[in-house]
Order: structure tokens, then C-alpha cells, then sequence
């Protein structure tokens, strides 16, 4: 049995014989077996260290709200996925390649967070000040500001201000203090405007404290979306064993996601379609016109 | 010219309707259903609870892993044996989901495409949770339909098996003890059970029976302690592999630290490495019409002749044979 692996990669992550498996230089059958936990092995993983306890309860309580967020794209593309009765885990795999630039965008705000604190630094400012200054920079720029509002939870995100709250009690740093001035800044200046109170989002609150427990801005948007996969498992499994496969049964009480009524179509009307013989006219005039563009994405 | 007014088509195609279908009426509207979890403005609620209030309970990962895929929480023991497994599963060196995830990061992605392909990794040999499943269930029904004694269902079975590797028995973890440990470890815990006994006897039939030493593997020892905490084949399937995904992110990670991106048509496959046609010349669009033939089998002797040759072509596919559902078997 050929055993190599598929590439050739120096690592310093782990390594693999026949005798045992080690990651960052630890047995990963010794540290099960001292009942590390798997909050922990995040910490080993990403950061080459056993996590202080508090540090632990932090993971544990942020992994354990990101896991389930009910409906929101990553679940609703692991339930389309599995549709199709494609394996369980393309329909995982799917949820998980969601997170962007708009669902869960944690990798961006860390990578801002790094860059007004550095500022704060060399330019000598506090973190308040310079959650001024980041907030007004964006909205100068018509940019929104990562880790405020949440299109679903109009109200704040339930889980973001207790997330900021056991944050402040567990392992309060630089990130959270960042975080809290731009809260207050971006909404002092929306009020100036006459805008509405807008919360912070569980990137401001969630990835802020990963930030601050030294997770960098892609570990902790792998640990945050990843975690996802969990819950939309469970979708796609629910959905495999309970719901209706190609979900357009007309056997349906209720009318199904995708019953052909479910269509709305917004296009060009429909047209004659051109024989060979008129085609390459057709198709110089249909260019000339320009028509087209209107419809080109 | 085309076949629409052919006149086996049993409709006019000319005359059908044009344009979308009007909402139905007559059934409910379309809304999400799920028993797994629903939110509203201001609260996400998973089996009942509220998500926000369990993590100031303490609980947390492990614990919503139970609540979503069970609808229940977990007792302590259990909690500790999930970690345990997710523990020894996180990382696995330069395995299939790593491997897949670097491929990935080399193109310049972002990492959720990178740790999301990795889930891809698992199929029916490298993860196949599903698989196992379906072969310990598979020697439970078949045991308690027929009456045998266990001991002759495991013997069948294994017999039958002894290749495949879904079994989670195999040479892999010899002189690796963490499977073994595992298993100790569940039975410590008091979270043992049907599931466990089962592949234990498992293991000592594929000991007598295999030419070669074996012992139980990790797929083995992670798929019999899944089962026996209430996860089925296909929660601990999706579970499992979403907790080596957490990994595949490091190594996305030092991918794009160590290593320079891959372009488009940079990477070179060696000669050497290559078995198939010599080189040859491209025939001519007006030669192609004495070069090519059509291959077409008009009856199954032709068929059986075409699929043979066809199994030839390295790549065709056609060497490939799945075995799917007999609606003549009887279990």
C-alpha cells in the first residue's frame, strides 16, 4: 500500500509515521488521552501553544454560537446541495465555501483591525482615537465598516454584545478596545446624520475576540466558518433523510423551494430563434443594436 | 431544419405555452423547514434552545454537536469522549484533505474555498463513515432478521469484506496505538456499546481470517465510538469531516506563507510519467471521414465487445464498475 502523500510539502504543522500522528510536536493520542478538548487543539494547530484556560473558555464559547446560525447561505446551499443526493459532504464542502466577502467576512476585518492598530502605534494615538479615525476614513469613502449590522437581526445580532460582554471577562486586549471605539464612533456619526442605531455583528464581536486570543485574521475565519460546516451537516443531513429530494414534488402540501411556480423571470420576452441560414445576419444586427448589453452580467 | 415537428413527439412543441408558471395558490407558500433550528430578530433557537443562552451556560461545541445532530445534551462523559475523537482527528499530515486544500490555495483562493474542497476528501475509502455504517448495521439487521449467532454474521461478513476499506480494520495502525487507546478509552468512560462490542468481534474474525496482520484502524475505532455516542453513519460522516477541515486551514495557511502560486498552465507532467498513445500526426478534417468510425453496438454481443475494448482507454471510466442496489436482493 503506497502510504506517501499526494504532495511533497516541508511543514511545520505535522507530521505522520506508522507509530503516531504529531502536530506542533504533541502526540495527538497523548493529548486526548490528558483530556485536552478539541478547543484546546485550535490553539496548537494555529498558534504552537496550549491555550491559558480562560483562553479556552473564550474558543469554547465563540465556537459554540458560530456553529448554528439557522437560515443564511451557508445552510441554504448545503440544503440545495443535497437536493441533488450528491454525498453528504459536497453539500458541507458547499456551506462552508459561502463565507465571502459579505457572509461571515472575517479574514477583512482582522486585516483592518492590524492595520489601524499598527497606525495607532507609529502614529502615536490611542485605540480610541484611532477608532475615530478608521470610522471616518470609511465613511469618507462611502465603505461600509466591517462587523456592524446583521440583515437578519435588526436589532443586534443576540449573540455579538454577550460575545463582547464574556470577551471583557475573559481576555480583554487591544482588538476589543479597537472594536468598542468603532462601535461608538460609526454610531455617533450615523445619529449626527439622523441615521438609526446600527449594532455590532458577530464579525465585530466574534472575530475580535479570536483576534484577541491570537488567532490570526484567516485562523480565525477558518475557525469561524468551518464551524458552520457542523450545523449545515445537520441541515443536509435533515434534508437527505426527512425532505423531499429534487424539493419540486407537486405531492408537496406545501409548494416546494424549487416548484416551477417559484420562478420569477425578468429577461428578454421570448423570440423566434434564428435558422443557420439567417444566422450570421441576425447575429451582426443583434450586435450592431447593442440591445444585448442591457442583459450581459 | 429540426425534429420539433417530428411527429412521434406526442405534443405539438409549436403550440405549447410560453412564460412562467403563476404562484400556486392551492398549497401553502414555500418556507424553510427545518426540525433542526429556526431563528427571528433576536434570537437563534437550535432543538429548542436558545444558542445565545446555552454558551452562557457553558456549554460549547461539542455540546451543539449533540443538540443539533441528537436533540438532546450531552452527558459529561460523552462531551469528554466527542472532544477525544475530534482531538485525534483534527490533523492527519499531509493526507487527502490537506492535500487538496494546498492544491486549492496554490491558485490564489481564499481559504474557505481551500478548507470547504477539503471536505471533499471523504468518499466511501478515505472517511467512510457512511460505508462503515451501513457494514455494522448491515451485520446488526441481518443478525437480528436471521437469528444467527453474531459470531457467524461477523464471519460472513468480514470474510466478504476483508479488502474494503470502509471495514476500519486493515494493516494502517499496527504499530500506531491510537485506535486501541480509543476504544479503551470509551470503554473507560462508560460510553462503549453495541457498536464497539461489535467491531471488537469484528476485528478478532478479520485477525483469523486475514492472510495479513491487521488491527482496528481509525475509521475503525471513530466510526464504533461515533455510533455508540448516537451519531448516525452520516452525522458522524459530516461531523468528522468538517473537523479535519479546521486543519486543512493551517495548511492553506502555510501554503500561501511557503510556497509561490501556481499559474495556469505551469505545471509540467513529465514524459516519462506518461503511458498512453505514441505520438502521432492530427489527421486532416477531410481525412477524418476514413479515420474515424463510429462505435455505436447494435446488440449486446456488440455492446459487451465496444465496453471491453473501452475499458482499455486508461481514463475512459469505463474500468470503473460500481455496484448499485439489486431490486432483487431481499435484505
Amino acid at each position: 500500500m503506497d502510504r506517501q502523500p499526494f504532495v511533497k510539502r516541508k511543514t511545520a504543522i505535522s507530521y505522520k509515521t506508522e507509530e503516531k500522528t504529531v502536530v506542533r510536536g504533541y502526540d495527538v493520542s497523548d493529548l486526548a488521552e490528558a483530556g485536552y478538548t478539541f478547543y484546546d487543539m485550535l490553539f496548537i494547530l494555529f498558534q504552537n501553544r496550549i491555550p491559558a484556560e480562560n483562553e479556552k473558555d473564550m474558543l469554547r464559547y465563540e465556537t459554540g454560537e458560530f456553529l448554528e446560525h439557522s437560515m443564511s447561505p451557508s445552510a441554504a446551499s448545503a440544503i440545495a446541495v443535497i437536493g441533488g443526493r450528491p454525498n453528504l459532504p459536497a453539500a458541507v464542502s458547499a456551506a462552508v465555501m459561502t463565507f465571502g466577502s459579505a457572509h461571515g467576512p472575517g479574514a477583512a476585518h482582522g486585516y483592518m483591525m492590524h492595520k489601524y492598530i499598527e497606525r495607532a502605534r507609529i502614529e502615536g494615538k490611542s485605540l480610541e482615537e484611532m477608532g475615530k479615525i478608521l470610522v471616518d476614513e470609511y465613511m469618507d469613502a462611502g465603505l461600509a465598516v466591517m462587523g456592524m449590522g446583521q440583515p437578519q437581526h435588526l436589532d443586534g445580532d443576540p449573540r455579538a454584545e454577550p460575545t463582547h460582554i464574556k470577551h471583557e471577562q475573559l481576555c480583554s486586549g487591544v482588538y476589543l478596545a479597537l472594536q468598542r471605539s468603532i462601535e461608538k464612533h460609526f454610531n455617533a456619526r450615523r445619529k449626527k446624520e439622523g441615521k438609526a442605531y446600527v449594532s455590532v455583528n458577530m464579525i465585530g464581536a466574534g472575530n475580535t475576540a479570536l483576534a484577541e486570543l491570537g488567532f490570526s485574521p484567516n485562523a480565525a475565519w477558518c475557525i469561524g466558518c468551518v464551524c458552520r460546516g457542523f450545523s449545515c451537516a445537520a441541515h443536509a443531513t435533515y434534508t437527505m433523510k426527512k425532505g423531499r429530494a429534487w424539493a419540486a414534488s407537486k405531492r408537496e402540501p406545501m409548494v416546494q423551494m424549487l416548484d416551477l411556480s417559484m420562478i420569477k423571470y425578468v429577461g428578454p420576452p421570448d423570440r423566434e430563434v434564428p435558422g443557420q441560414a439567417e444566422r450570421q445576419e441576425y447575429a451582426r444586427k443583434q450586435k450592431e443594436e447593442g440591445e444585448y448589453k442591457k442583459w450581459t452580467i | 431544419m429540426d425534429n420539433l415537428d417530428d411527429p412521434r413527439l406526442n405534443y405539438n412543441y409549436r403550440t405549447r405555452e410560453r412564460g412562467t408558471v403563476p404562484p400556486d395558490e392551492k398549497r401553502d407558500r414555500f418556507q424553510w423547514v427545518s426540525e433542526v433550528a429556526y431563528k427571528n430578530v433576536h434570537r437563534i433557537v437550535a432543538r429548542g434552545y436558545d444558542t445565545t443562552e446555552l454558551v452562557e451556560q457553558g456549554y460549547g461545541l461539542t455540546d451543539m454537536l449533540f443538540i443539533d445532530f441528537q436533540s438532546r445534551i450531552p452527558l459529561i462523559e460523552e462531551d469528554q469522549m466527542l472532544n477525544y475523537v475530534m482531538v485525534v482527528m483534527l490533523e492527519d499530515g499531509l493526507s487527502s484533505p490537506a492535500a487538496i486544500a494546498r492544491t486549492v490555495a496554490s491558485g490564489k483562493t481564499i481559504l474557505t474555498q481551500a478548507a470547504g474542497s477539503s471536505i471533499l476528501a471523504f468518499g466511501h475509502a478515505y472517511g467512510a463513515y457512511q460505508a462503515f455504517g451501513r457494514i455494522l448495521d448491515g451485520i446488526l439487521g441481518r443478525q437480528a432478521k436471521g437469528g444467527k449467532p453474531l459470531a457467524e454474521v461477523v464471519e460472513a461478513v468480514v470474510k466478504e469484506k476483508l479488502d474494503d476499506p470502509a471495514l476500519g480494520i486493515s494493516g494502517l495502525m499496527l504499530k500506531d496505538p491510537a485506535a486501541k487507546r480509543m476504544i479503551a478509552r470509551a470503554e473507560k468512560l462508560g460510553v462503549a456499546g453495541k457498536y464497539v462490542a461489535l467491531v471488537k468481534e469484528m476485528v478478532t474474525a478479520a485477525q483469523r481470517l486475514s492472510k495479513e496482520p491487521v488491527d482496528i484502524d481509525l475509521l475503525g475505532a471513530t466510526g464504533a465510538v461515533m455510533f455508540d455516542l448516537g451519531f448516525t453513519p452520516e452525522a458522524a460522516w459530516g461531523i468528522l469531516a468538517v473537523t479535519r477541515a479546521f486543519a486543512t486551514g493551517a495548511h492553506y495557511c502555510e501554503e500561501v506563507e511557503r510556497e509561490a502560486p501556481v499559474r495556469l498552465g505551469q505545471t509540467l507532467t513529465p514524459k516519462e510519467w506518461y503511458d498512453g498513445p505514441e505520438d502521432r500526426p492530427v489527421p486532416t478534417l477531410e481525412e477524418r471521414k476514413s479515420v474515424a468510425k463510429c462505435m455505436e453496438a447494435q446488440t449486446p454481443e456488440e455492446w459487451k465487445q465496444t465496453f471491453l475494448e473501452r475499458q482499455k482507454i486508461s481514463g475512459s471510466g469505463w474500468a470503473i464498475v460500481e455496484e448499485i442496489d439489486d431490486p432483487r436482493r431481499k435484505i
